[in-house]
C-alpha cells in the first residue's frame, strides 16, 4: 500500500508560542556573558588567558592546602589568600572586562541589541553580574579547595569541619566582595572604549595608578592618615573592610575606628560605578 | 489600519537641528519606500518607531502603541535591519542569530529552531556555521535580515538593505524583500536611495526632504501612465519623425524615442502603419508612465 | 580632447590577478566602468590615475604613459572613493589648495570658476564639517576639476548619495562629458550607470567582459534570443500569427500580456507590425524586457 504524495509546506510559519519576560532576557545575557568570560563555546585561544588564571589560583591554594594538612601551617586564611591573589584578579577582569563589554561595542551590535525589548540596565546589569560570578569562582572555587583539604585532615573532628566552615563563609563573602568591586570598576573602565587593548591597558593602570597613593598616605605622620590611606585603592579598601569585619583574619591593612568609612566609600564607589555605567549604555543604547 | 500613525511629528536636537518637522503620514500594511536625503529625517523616524528618542513634538504610533510607552510591546513586534556593519566578526551565524533570538525573549529551543528557519528563508545554507567574519557583503546583509525576522515581527524596518551588494545580490535581496512583503504578511519598511529599487518592490511610498513630508502615496499613483506614447525603431529615427509629422502628429524627439501625444487610440495604428510603410524596424511602443524620480526633479535647491 | 588607453594591462599580488590582460580605449564624453564587487575597477582606474603600475602592459594618456610621470597630473583628475576632507576647511580654501599644489597662475580665479562648475558658489565659504554628503563630493570634484583636466576619474562616486543629490551629479559629468571631457566614473550600481551613460566598460573577475554602448551589447549577443513584452487588442491570435514566424522562438501568453522570444532580432522587429496590421490587430504596447543594462550584465557574467 502506497502513501498519497504531497508537497509539505515549509514556507514561514508565524510564532505562536511562548515569549518570555525579562527574567529570561536577563539570563540569557548573563549565561552568554559567563561563558564569555571563560572561553566557553568560543576558540580554544579566548580559553588560554582565564583558565591559565584560574588555575594558577587554584595551585596556590592547592598548594597551601597541602601544606596544611602535612604541618598544620596555615600559609594563608581565607581572606589572606584572596588578598594575595589581588593582581591576578586585576589582570583576569583587565582581560575579560573589554570581552564582555568592549567588544560589543566595536562590532556595532548594540543597535540589534537594543531594537529589541531590551532595557540598558538589563544589559549592563546582566553583564555586570556575569563578571562579578566569574571573579567569585575564580577565588571561591580555590577557598573551596582550601576548605575541602582542611575538612579532611582536621583533628577535632565534626567540630572542626564546623570551625572550618565558619571561616569558609566570610570568606566567600570576601570573595565576594572582591568581585563587586572589582567587577564595577573594571566594566566601568572598559565601556569607555571599544578597543580591548585600550581598555585592559587602562584597567591595570587604574589599579597601578592608585597603589603607590596609598604607600605615601601610609607612611605621613598624622595616624588618621594613616588609618584612611587605604581608601585611595580599591585593594587596601576591600582589605580595608575586611579587617573590619572580620578582625580575626588580619586581613593586613589596620583601619582602628574607621571601619564604616571604608563600608561606606565602598558602597558609593560600587552604586557609583554602576549608575555610571548605566548612564553610559542608555546614551550608548540610542542607534 | 494603519501600522505606522504620525500626527505633526517633530524632532529638534538642542534646540536647533530640526531633524523631522511637522510630519503626518499613515502608512498602509504593505511594502512601503521610505525615501530621502542623508542623515536626520530618516533615521531619526526609526529611532522614534523604536523608542530609542522621544519626539519634541507630535505623536507616533505603532500598531496603534506608542513606542516611547510601550517600548517592549512594541520592540517586540518589529524587527530593525541597520544599515552598517553590525556583526561579531567571532561567532558563527547561526548562533548569532540564535542568540538574538533569545534576546527577544523567545524560549532556547524555540530560538535555534526560529534562527535556523531565518537563515533557511534568507537562503544561508552551510555558511552559517562559518565565522561571520569571513561573509562577504551579501552574505552579511543576509544575517542581519535573518535577525530581524527571528523573532516573527510583524513590521521589518529595513535601512539600505541592497547596500553594498553586488547586481546580482541586490536582485536576490529585493526579491527576498518582496516576498517577505507579499507572501509572508510582514509589512516592510525599506529605506533606499535607489528609486528603481523602489518602484520595483514597493506599494507605497514616503518621501521625507529636510524633515518634511515631500510626498507620500501609492507608487501605482506615482508612477500612473501620461498620455504620450513612445516610439522607438532601432534605424531610421529621423525618416519615422518626419513621416509621423507628415500625417499630422506632433512628433518631439528625446534621444532615440520619439514623443507622440496619445489623442485617441487610433493613434496606436496610424503610427503603426507608417512604421509598416517604411519598414522599419520596431523596437519599442509605450505609453510613458511617471516614475518617482520625478518628485525630486521639481524642485533645485544648491543645498543638496 | 584626450583618449586614455590601455593596452594589455595586467595587474597581479602574488597569485591573486587583480587584473587580467585588458586593452581599452577611453575618448571624449562618459563611461560607466562597471562590474562586480572585487571585480577589480578600483585598480584600473588607480592604474589609470598612476597610483598604481601595470604588472604588464601600458596605461597612457595622447600616448603618454601614466605611471611615474608628474605631468601627468596636469591632464587628470582623480576623485577617490573614500577621502578624508579636512572638515575645518571651507570649500573655497581646500579648492583653492589643490590649484595652488598645481601652480595655476590663477589659482583664486580657478578655484572660484570649478566651484561655480559644480555648484557650490552660494555654500563655498562655509565649512566642510556643515556640508550635506552630496556638497562633500562636488567639493571634491571641484578640487579634481580646478586644474582643467581633459580627463576626469571618479570611483564611486554615487556612494550614499540620495536621489537628488545624484541627479545633480549626474548633471554635472554630462555636461563635462558634453564639453569634450573624457569622464569614466565607477559603479556597482547599474540603475545609476543606466542613468548616466549608455557607453560602459564591463570588468568581471579582472577581465574586460564587454565595451560600448549596452543596447548595441545586447544586440552583439546574438545566441540570446530578445525577449519582448507585447500588448496588443487580441492576443492570442497575435500569438498563433507570431509563432509561425521564422524569427520567432518562443511565445508565452499571461494575463498581462504576451512574452515573446525573437532570435532575430532585425526580421522580428520588422516582421512584427505588418503581422498586426494584417490582421487588424492593434498593437498597443512593444516592450524589450531584457534590453536593460541589468539584463545585458547579468548575462556577461554568465558568460
Amino acid at each position: 500500500m502506497s502513501e498519497a504524495s504531497v508537497i509539505h509546506d515549509i514556507g514561514y510559519q508565524r510564532y505562536t508560542g511562548r515569549r518570555l519576560g525579562r527574567t529570561a532576557v536577563f539570563s540569557a545575557i548573563y549565561v552568554h556573558g559567563i561563558r564569555a568570560a571563560f572561553g566557553l563555546g568560543r576558540s580554544a585561544k579566548s580559553k588560554i588567558f582565564p583558565w591559565l588564571v584560574a588555575g594558577i589560583v587554584l595551585l596556590v591554594a592547592v598548594i597551601v592546602a597541602a601544606v596544611r594538612s602535612q604541618t598544620g601551617v596555615v600559609v594563608f586564611n581565607y581572606i589572606q589568600f584572596a588578598d594575595s591573589m589581588s593582581w591576578l584578579v586585576i589582570f583576569f577582569v583587565a582581560i575579560i572586562a573589554p570581552e564582555l563589554v568592549s567588544r560589543d561595542m566595536r562590532s556595532g551590535v548594540l543597535p540589534l541589541y537594543f531594537s529589541r525589548p531590551l532595557r540598558a540596565a538589563d544589559y549592563i546589569g546582566a553583564k555586570f553580574v556575569a563578571l562579578a560570578s566569574a571573579v567569585w569562582l575564580l577565588l571561591g572555587v580555590p577557598q573551596l579547595v582550601m576548605f575541602v583539604g582542611a575538612a579532611f585532615t582536621t583533628k577535632t573532628g565534626m567540630k572542626g569541619v564546623w570551625n572550618e566552615l565558619g571561616d569558609l563563609l566570610p570568606g566567600w563573602a570576601y570573595s565576594l566582595l572582591w568581585a563587586v568591586v572589582f567587577a564595577s570598576i573594571s566594566l566601568l573602565i572598559a565601556s569607555l572604549t571599544g578597543k580591548r587593548a585600550f581598555a585592559a591597558a587602562g584597567i591595570v593602570a587604574t589599579f597601578l595608578m592608585t597603589t603607590p597613593v596609598v604607600g605615601v598616605l601610609s607612611i605621613l605622620p598624622s595616624s588618621t592618615a594613616q588609618h584612611l590611606a587605604g581608601l585611595a585603592s580599591p585593594m587596601s579598601l576591600i582589605s580595608g573592610i575586611g579587617t573590619w569585619l572580620i578582625p580575626s583574619a588580619n586581613a593586613g591593612f589596620p583601619v582602628d575606628r574607621f571601619g564604616p568609612v571604608y563600608g561606606i566609600e565602598a558602597f558609593t564607589l560600587i552604586a557609583g560605578c554602576l549608575l555610571l555605567l548605566l548612564a553610559r549604555y542608555r546614551k550608548v543604547a540610542s542607534l | 489600519m494603519s501600522i505606522i500613525a504620525t500626527q505633526n511629528l517633530t524632532k529638534t536636537y538642542g534646540g536647533r537641528v530640526t531633524a523631522l518637522s511637522d510630519l503626518t503620514v499613515a502608512v498602509e500594511p504593505g511594502v512601503i519606500g521610505l525615501v530621502g536625503a542623508n542623515g536626520a529625517g530618516k533615521s531619526t523616524f526609526i529611532k522614534i518607531m523604536l523608542g530609542l528618542i522621544a519626539p519634541t513634538g507630535g505623536s507616533l504610533r505603532v500598531f496603534d502603541l506608542d513606542p516611547t510607552v510601550e517600548t517592549d510591546k512594541v520592540r517586540a513586534r518589529v524587527g530593525y535591519m541597520p544599515e552598517n556593519d553590525s556583526l561579531p566578526p567571532d561567532v558563527s551565524a547561526s548562533e548569532f542569530v540564535t542568540h538574538l533570538g533569545r534576546i527577544s525573549g523567545l524560549p532556547r529551543t524555540a530560538a535555534r529552531e526560529r534562527a535556523s528557519e531565518a537563515l533557511r528563508h534568507v537562503g544561508l545554507y552551510e555558511e552559517r556555521y562559518r565565522q561571520i567574519g569571513g561573509y562577504s557583503t551579501g552574505m552579511k546583509q543576509r544575517v542581519k535580515l535573518a535577525q530581524a525576522l527571528v523573532h516573527d515581527p510583524d513590521l521589518l524596518l529595513l535601512d539600505e538593505p541592497t547596500n553594498g551588494m553586488d547586481p546580482a545580490g541586490r536582485d536576490s535581496m529585493l526579491a527576498l524583500v518582496q516576498r517577505i512583503g507579499t507572501e509572508f504578511g510582514i509589512s516592510v519598511v525599506v529605506c533606499s536611495h535607489l528609486l528603481g529599487e523602489v518602484e520595483q518592490i514597493c506599494d507605497s511610498l514616503i518621501a521625507i526632504e529636510g524633515g518634511r513630508l515631500l510626498r507620500a502615496d501609492r507608487i501605482s499613483a506615482m508612477t500612473t501612465a501620461s498620455d504620450v506614447l513612445a516610439v522607438e525603431v532601432s534605424e531610421g529615427t529621423e525618416e519615422l519623425a518626419a513621416a509621423l509629422k507628415e500625417i499630422g502628429l506632433e512628433v518631439t524627439q528625446d534621444g532615440r524615442l520619439l514623443l507622440v501625444p496619445l489623442t485617441d487610440e487610433a493613434t496606436y495604428d496610424r503610427i503603426l502603419h507608417v512604421v509598416a510603410d517604411l519598414d522599419l524596424p520596431l523596437h519599442r511602443l509605450d505609453q510613458r508612465r511617471h516614475r518617482v524620480a520625478e518628485l525630486f526633479a521639481q524642485r533645485e535647491t544648491a543645498d543638496v | 580632447m584626450s583618449t586614455l588607453e590601455l593596452q594589455n594591462v595586467s595587474r597581479w599580488y602574488g597569485n591573486v590577478v587583480a587584473v587580467n590582460d585588458i586593452s581599452l580605449n577611453l575618448g571624449p564624453g562618459v563611461t560607466g566602468l562597471l562590474g562586480p564587487n572585487g571585480a577589480g575597477k578600483t585598480t584600473v582606474l588607480h592604474m589609470m590615475a598612476g597610483f598604481l603600475n601595470p604588472s604588464r602592459g601600458t596605461v597612457t594618456i595622447d600616448g603618454k604613459p601614466t605611471w611615474r610621470n608628474p605631468a601627468v597630473y596636469r591632464d587628470l583628475g582623480l576623485v577617490n572613493e573614500r577621502e578624508a576632507v579636512h572638515g575645518f576647511l571651507t570649500a573655497y580654501e581646500f579648492v583653492l589648495a589643490s590649484a595652488k599644489m598645481h601652480k595655476l597662475p590663477d589659482a583664486p580665479g580657478a578655484a572660484r570658476r570649478a566651484l561655480e562648475l559644480v555648484e557650490m558658489t552660494d555654500a563655498q565659504d562655509r565649512r566642510i564639517e556643515t556640508y550635506s554628503k552630496g556638497m562633500r563630493q562636488r567639493t571634491r570634484v571641484a578640487a579634481a576639476l580646478v586644474h582643467a583636466p581633459q580627463v576626469l576619474l571618479l570611483d564611486e562616486p554615487f556612494n550614499g548619495m540620495d536621489p537628488r543629490q545624484r541627479m545633480h551629479m549626474m548633471t554635472l559629468l554630462h555636461s563635462l562629458g558634453d564639453q569634450g571631457h573624457t569622464i569614466l566614473f565607477s559603479s556597482h550600481i547599474l540603475e545609476e550607470v543606466e542613468q548616466v551613460s549608455g557607453t560602459v566598460q564591463v570588468i568581471v573577475a579582472g577581465r574586460l567582459a564587454a565595451s560600448g554602448d549596452y543596447r548595441k551589447i545586447r544586440r552583439l549577443m546574438t545566441n540570446r534570443p530578445h525577449v519582448f513584452a507585447v500588448q496588443s487588442s487580441d492576443d492570442r491570435q497575435l500569438a498563433v500569427a507570431l509563432i509561425g514566424e521564422t524569427s520567432v522562438s518562443g511565445v508565452e501568453i499571461a494575463n498581462t500580456g504576451l512574452t515573446v522570444r525573437a532570435a532575430d532580432y532585425g526580421s522580428f522587429t520588422r516582421a512584427l507590425p505588418r503581422i498586426a496590421l494584417d490582421r487588424g490587430i492593434r498593437l498597443r504596447k512593444l516592450l524589450p524586457s531584457d534590453e536593460s543594462l541589468e539584463s545585458v550584465f547579468s548575462y556577461l557574467l554568465e558568460a
